[in-house]
């Protein structure tokens, strides 16, 4: 089961790789936030990170299709997967 | 350190940039030393204008030749080609086209992936 850590400037085709791995795990981040991963496929697990969330002022707009985590809660599900790969 | 696979993954056009060049010198980097590791290069996105065969390499072409010497492969994802009109008939010889899935694969075997 891979995780795929999402920033903005690489978010389309990261989005897009990850939509043809049906266990993808999505880390939104950064500008990441301002992403709509239902635009691009169903994915198995999606998150944010808060801090980028709140700062951007999109916390309500987002809880809908992401969850929302901290950096340690980040921290637990990268170590619980041996696959990362960094699109961030 | 055993022997590792590495992927590093360019997304950024060439030009305008250190994005494609210092991706590549780093893929350069990681077949350096005694490891022994393998290394690939996939050109995903807008990383795929660097698979034109008219692209000015002359900050570029020392590292391709390392890399192609060594057998690393330089893939370009067939799906960002199509998605930007370019056709087989204008990539570099060096450039092989994989699919989006086969791309995936490869990220997927890799023990590390990198990406610029």
């Amino acid at each position: 089961m891979a995780l795929y850590l999402i920033d903005k400037p690489k978010g389309e085709i990261a989005l897009k790789m990850a939509s043809l791995d049906s266990e993808a795990v999505i880390v939104l981040i950064q500008d990441g936030v301002y992403l709509d991963p239902d635009a691009y496929g169903k994915f198995k697990e999606v998150y944010a990170i808060e801090h980028d969330v709140v700062r951007r002022g999109i916390k309500e707009k987002i809880k809908d299709r992401a969850r929302i985590i901290d950096y340690h809660e980040l921290v637990n599900i990268i170590l619980k997967h041996e696959k990362i790969i960094n699109f961030a | 350190m055993a022997e590792k696979k590495v992927v590093v993954m360019i997304t950024h056009p060439p030009f305008g940039s250190i994005y494609y060049t210092e991706g590549l010198r780093a893929a350069v980097g990681v077949t350096s030393g005694i490891d022994e590791h393998t290394v690939d290069v996939l050109l995903l996105g807008d990383g795929v204008y660097y698979a034109l065969n008219n692209v000015d390499r002359k900050d570029s072409a020392k590292y391709i030749q390392t890399l192609t010497g060594i057998n690393s492969s330089i893939y370009a994802e067939e799906e960002s080609l199509k998605e930007r009109g370019i056709n087989s008939k204008e990539l570099s010889p060096f450039v092989r086209v994989i699919s989006r899935k086969e791309a995936l694969r490869l990220l997927l075997d890799a023990n590390h992936t990198i990406d610029f």
